[in-house]
C-alpha cells in the first residue's frame, strides 16, 4: 500500500510568502518556516550539546556555516560580524575548550543580546519600515527561545506575545506609494519593549547560569525553581524528513495480483504500523518518525537527515545518542539506510546480515533502536506480514532469473559478461559469485571486502551482507555508509581496490549491465491532478482504518487504540495538503470520529464504538469523490 | 525576515544574443521586483530568470530588486524599470499616479484571485462577525489587502462598523501583528479571538493547529499579485514579453515560476478585475 507522509506547506501569495510549522507529533511531517542563522545555530547548540558524547565538530560548524538547507548564504558568526556589536568571544572561546556549560551560558546570552540589539535598533529607526524590519528579527531571535519558554512559562509567554503584537502595530506603517502612512507610537513601543527585555534580562542574561543536565532555553528562573517542564522534542534546523521527491514506487504483491488490501486484515494493519510513529518512543514518537520516514514507500529516503545523526543524507546512526539513549554505543557509526524491497529474498539482515529472522530483527529496531514499548505478537506478525509484501521494481529488461531480455542495452550484455568473468584477483571469483544473478542478485551471505576500516587492530568487523542489485538504481549511494555515489563509482572502487585492470570501456560497460539489472519500470509515483498526494495519503489511511471491521467484532482494545491514535492524527494533518481544500471539514469530521471511535473503545462502549465506526465508513463514501 | 539594503541591487542577465534574429540592438528590457522575505534568494532568481526571459524575448533583460512598491512605482516612472511585479493595491494606486497598465496576474489554486478571511478558534464559542465586539483582533498589515482591508470590510457590510476608522469602536484592540503569519499565529495561540488574512493563511499553521480553526466570514474575490508595465513600453515588446510569461504555464517550463515568487501560473491581466480594490483604495482613503 502506499504510503506517503509529506506535508509541505509551501503558499505563497505575491510577496506575502511564507510558511511555519512545528514538528508534529503524528506521521506527517510540516515544513518548518527558515530560522535566522543566530536563531538556528543556537537552536543547534541545544540540541548537539545534549548529545553523549558532544560533536564538538559539528557543534562548531553550527555557528561558523550556514545550516543545511538554509536559505542564508552565511552563518551565524559572520553575519553577526557583519550587523552586530555583539561580542562572540565569549562563545567562540567556549566552544574551543568544549566547555559545555560555557558554550550554553554565552550562546544564551548571545541571543538575548541580539534581541535586545534589535529592539534598541526599532525604537531608534526613523522610518516604520525600518522599525518592523527590526522588530521582525527580533522576533525571529525570540524564536530561539519561544517554544520552551511558553512550555515553561505560559503565562509570561502570553505577556510576551501580546507585548509583540503591540511592538508591531506601534511601529506605525510606511503606507503604500505614500498613501496611508502612520506614525509610530514610541511610547507604545517603549513599553511592549521593556515587558520582552525585562523578562530577557531575569531569564536569559544572568549573571551565571545554574549547570544544567539537559541544555534547553527553559528560563533561568523557572529552571531554578525545580518545577518539572515537559518539552515537546523537536529536530533542529538543518534536519529533513520529508519524503523522497519524485515518490518512490511501491510494489505489493498482493496488489499485483489485484487482491484488495481491505481484504487482508492483518497484511493492512502492519501497513498501519509501518507508518506509526506510535510504536516507537519518544523522541521518535513525538517527532513522527516511523518506519516509513526512512524506508519511503519500501524504498529508502535519500534526503533524511538529522544533524548529528546523519553524516550524510540517507543515512542515520540508530545506535547514537538521540534516539534511545540506553542503546546508545557512543560510536560515531551512521549507516547508509537500506532499501526494504524483495525484503523476503534478502535476509539476513542488518548491513552485516547480524539476524536471520525478519521477526528479531523489526523488534530490534522498534524496542532498541528506536525506544519503543515491547510489540505485541500481532504487531510484530503484522509488520513482517506487510513487509514481506514488498516487492523488487518490475524490470522488463530482465527476467525472473536475472538473464538479460531483449529490451536490455548492448552495453549491458557486455557488462554481463565481464560480471560474470572469473578474476584471479578476487581468488577467481566473479561479481556473479555473491551476487547470483539467479538468486536476486545475492548470496545471503556476508564478506569483508575491504570496504570498512576494522574498529582497532586485529578487529574483523568489516564483513557485510551481500546486498541485492535488483532495483538498485534508485537508491544511491551505495556501499553501507554511502560512501559512493553512484554505480560507476562501485565499479570503479572494485578495480582500484582490487586491481581488476578494467579499460575504460569495460568499466563503463559493467556500469550499463548493474544500471540495467538495478532498473525498474516506473520507478516513482506518477501524481495528476485527481491522483494527488492527499489521496493517496486518504486511500492509505481508509485502508488502515478498515482494519477495525476486524478489531472491533474482537474487541482487541490495544490494537484499535494504536491504530486510531495513529489514523485520526494522520488525517487531520494531511487534510492541509488537500488539493481540493473545501473539503477539508470533511477529513476533519472523520478524523473526529475515528478519534471518538478510540474514546468509546477506551471507555468500553463497545456499541459507541461501532456506531462511530460506521458514521466513519458513511462519511468517507460520501465525501470519496471529492477528495484529492 | 525583511530587506534591510536600502540600495537598488542590480543583476544584468548575460546571455549570448548575438545569433538571435529579433534582437533589436537598442532594445532592452528592466524589470523591478519587490523584495520578499530573503533578499539574496530572490538576487539569485532574478538572474535565472532574466537570463531566460532574455532568450525568449531577444533583448537583454536585466533585473533588479527595489527597496519597496514606491521605488518601483519611481522606477517605472522615470524609465528606470519597464516592468514590475507588484501587488494589487500598489497596482491601482500607481495606475492612478503614472498609468500604469496590467499585463499578467498571478493564478493560485487554479484562480487569479483569493480572498480574505475572518479566523477563529473553533473552541472559541465564536459564530458571527458580531461575536467579536469588544473582543481583540489581529489584522497582517494597515495596507494588506486580504489581511486587512478586504476583511474588515466584511464588518462594514454586516453593519458592525460605519467604516475603517470605526473599528477601534466595535473591537476590544485591533493589532497589527506585521504578517498572515504573524496574525494566524497570534489567534492560534489564543492572544487575540479572530485574524484577518487571506484564505490560504491557516496553511501557514501547524496541521495540528490548521484542524483547530476555522472561519466565520470571507471577503468576495481579490484579484491576485500582477506584473505591470510603464506607460510607453514599447507594444512589441511588452506582447513578446508576456507571451514569454505565459510560456511558464507550459509544464516544461513551469519549474522557473519559482523564481518568481512561486505562482502556479500567469494569465492576462483582465484591469476591470480589479475594480473591487480600487474602490477599497479609495474607502480606506489611499486613493484621494
Amino acid at each position: 500500500m502506499k504510503r506517503l507522509r509529506q506535508l509541505q506547506i509551501i503558499l505563497s501569495f505575491g510577496f506575502a510568502l511564507v510558511l511555519l510549522a512545528g514538528q508534529a507529533a503524528h506521521a506527517t511531517a510540516a515544513k518548518e518556516a527558515p530560522w535566522l542563522p543566530e536563531a538556528a545555530a543556537y537552536r543547534l547548540t541545544l540540541f548537539l550539546g545534549n548529545l553523549a558524547p558532544v560533536p564538538w565538530e559539528a557543534l562548531q560548524d553550527a555557528w561558523e556555516n550556514p545550516y543545511r538547507g538554509s536559505q542564508f548564504p552565511k552563518g551565524a558568526l559572520a553575519r553577526l560580524e557583519d550587523g552586530s556589536a555583539v561580542d562572540t568571544s565569549a562563545l567562540e572561546q567556549a566552544i574551543a575548550t568544549e566547555d559545555r556549560a560555557a558554550v550554553y551560558a554565552a550562546a544564551t546570552r548571545l541571543i538575548a543580546a541580539r534581541i535586545n540589539e534589535e529592539l534598541d535598533r526599532a525604537l531608534a529607526a526613523e522610518t516604520s519600515a525600518g522599525a518592523q524590519a527590526a522588530v521582525a528579527e527580533a522576533q525571529e531571535l525570540y524564536r530561539a527561545f519561544g517554544d520552551h519558554l511558553k512550555a515553561a512559562d505560559p503565562g509570561a509567554a502570553r505577556e510576551i506575545g501580546r507585548a509583540w503584537l503591540e511592538l508591531t502595530s506601534a511601529t506605525g506603517s510606511a503606507g503604500v506609494l505614500g498613501a496611508g502612512t502612520q506614525d509610530a507610537d514610541r511610547d507604545a513601543m517603549t513599553a511592549a519593549r521593556a515587558v520582552i527585555s525585562d523578562y530577557l534580562t531575569a531569564n536569559y542574561l544572568p549573571d551565571s547560569f545554574v549547570p544544567r543536565a539537559k541544555l534547553t532555553a527553559i528560563p533561568e528562573t523557572v529552571h531554578l525553581s525545580g518545577a518539572d517542564v515537559a518539552l515537546r522534542p523537536t529536530l533542529p534546523p538543518g534536519s529533513d524528513i520529508f519524503d523522497q521527491d519524485p515518490l518512490p514506487r511501491l510494489v505489493l504483491k498482493f496488489e499485483e495480483q489485484g487482491i484488495d488490501e481491505k481484504d487482508l486484515p492483518l497484511i493492512a494493519y502492519g501497513d498501519m504500523l509501518f507508518d506509526s510513529a506510535q510504536i516507537f518512543g519518544s523522541p521518535a514518537s513525538d517527532l513522527g518518525i516511523a518506519c516509513s520516514t526512512c524506508h519511503n514507500r519500501s524504498d529508502i529516503n535519500n534526503r533524511l537527515f538529522i544533524p548529528g545523526a546523519s553524516h550524510q543524507p540517507g543515512a542515520i546512526d540508530v545506535d547514537g545518542a538521540f534516539f534511545n539513549p540506553i542503546f546508545n554505543d557512543r560510536r560515531d557509526d551512521a549507516i547508509d539506510t537500506p532499501s526494504l524491497r524483495g525484503l523476503r529474498f534478502t535476509g539476513p539482515y542488518g548491513r552485516d546480515g547480524r539476524f536471520g529472522s525478519l521477526h528479531d530483527f523489526t523488534r530490534n529496531v522498534i524496542v532498541n533502536e528506536f525506544g519503543g514499548a515491547e510489540p505485541t505478537p500481532f504487531m510484530l506478525d503484522a509488520l513482517v506480514a506487510y513487509m514481506q509484501e514488498f516487492d523488487f521494481l518490475p524490470n522488463s529488461m530482465l527476467t525472473a532469473q536475472g538473464e538479460l531480455t531483449d529490451k536490455a542495452p548492448e552495453a549491458a550484455f557486455r557488462g554481463e559478461e565481464i560480471f560474470n568473468r572469473p578474476f584471479a584477483q578476487m581468488d577467481g571469483k566473479s561479481c556473479a559469485s555473491c551476487h547470483i544473478p539467479s538468486a536476486n542478485f545475492l548470496d545471503r551471505k556476508a564478506h569483508d571486502i575491504g570496504s570498512a576500516a576494522p574498529a582497532y587492530d586485529g578487529a574483523r568487523t568489516g564483513a557485510f551482507d551481500t546486498p541485492t542489485l535488483l532495483s538498485i538504481a534508485y537508491n544511491a549511494p551505495y556501499f553501507h555508509d554511502g560512501s559512493l555515489p553512484t554505480l560507476a563509482s562501485v565499479v570503479d572502487w572494485f578495480d582500484s581496490t582490487k586491481g581488476l585492470g578494467l579499460t575504460d570501456a569495460e568499466r563503463a560497460d559493467l556500469t550499463a549491465y548493474l544500471e540495467t539489472v538495478g532498473a525498474g519500470d516506473d520507478p516513482f509515483e506518477a501524481f495528476d491532478e485527481r491522483n494527488t498526494p492527499f489521496r493517496l495519503a486518504f486511500d492509505e489511511l481508509t485502508t488502515f482504518a478498515s482494519t477495525l471491521d476486524t478489531l472491533l467484532p474482537a474487541r482487541d482494545s490495544h490494537h484499535i487504540l494504536i491504530l486510531t491514535d495513529t489514523v485520526a492524527a494522520d488525517l487531520a494533518a494531511d487534510a492541509s495538503t488537500m488539493s481540493n481544500l473545501a473539503e477539508r471539514p470533511g477529513i476533519y469530521r472523520m478524523a473526529e470520529l475515528l478519534d471518538q471511535v478510540g474514546e468509546a473503545v477506551r471507555a468500553e462502549d463497545w456499541q459507541a464504538a461501532n456506531t462511530h465506526w460506521a458514521d466513519f465508513k458513511a462519511t468517507a463514501t460520501e465525501i470519496d469523490e471529492r477528495v484529492y | 525576515m525583511k530587506i534591510r539594503r536600502r540600495d537598488f541591487l542590480s543583476l544584468v542577465a548575460a546571455c549570448a544574443l548575438a545569433s538571435t534574429p529579433a534582437l533589436a540592438q537598442d532594445q532592452s528590457l528592466k524589470l523591478a521586483f519587490i523584495p520578499q522575505e530573503n533578499p539574496d534568494k530572490l538576487l539569485g532568481d532574478i538572474e535565472v530568470i532574466t537570463a531566460w526571459l532574455s532568450g525568449e524575448i531577444g533583448v537583454p533583460v536585466e533585473g533588479f530588486v527595489t527597496f519597496d512598491h514606491a521605488a518601483a512605482v519611481e522606477a517605472l516612472r522615470n524609465g528606470d524599470a519597464d516592468i514590475s511585479f507588484m501587488g494589487g493595491l500598489p497596482f491601482v494606486l500607481a495606475e492612478k499616479e503614472i498609468g500604469a497598465v496590467p499585463l499578467l496576474s498571478e493564478v493560485y489554486r487554479g484562480a487569479p484571485t483569493y480572498t480574505g478571511r475572518v479566523f477563529v478558534r473553533k473552541d472559541s464559542g465564536i459564530e458571527t462577525l458580531a461575536d467579536l465586539k469588544d473582543r481583540d483582533i489581529a489584522f497582517a498589515d494597515p495596507i494588506s489587502e486580504s489581511g486587512y482591508m478586504f476583511p474588515l470590510a466584511e464588518f462594514e457590510k454586516a453593519g458592525l462598523i460605519t467604516g475603517p476608522d470605526a473599528a477601534e469602536d466595535f473591537f476590544g484592540r485591533v493589532f497589527f501583528a506585521g504578517g498572515y503569519q504573524q496574525a494566524m499565529q497570534a489567534m492560534a495561540a489564543g492572544l487575540v479571538d479572530a485574524a484577518g488574512a487571506s484564505q490560504y493563511a491557516d496553511l501557514l499553521l501547524t496541521p495540528e493547529q490548521q484542524a483547530e480553526i476555522t472561519w466565520i466570514a470571507e471577503s468576495p474575490a481579490i484579484p491576485s499579485h500582477v506584473v505591470i508595465a510603464r506607460p510607453g513600453l514599447d507594444a512589441g515588446l511588452s506582447e513578446r514579453f508576456t507571451a514569454a510569461m505565459l510560456k511558464l504555464n507550459q509544464p516544461k517550463h513551469q519549474a522557473k515560476l519559482a523564481y518568481l515568487y512561486g505562482p502556479d501560473g500567469y494569465v492576462r491581466a483582465d484591469s476591470a478585475a480589479y475594480d473591487g480594490v480600487r474602490a477599497m483604495a479609495h474607502s480606506f482613503g489611499l486613493a484621494n
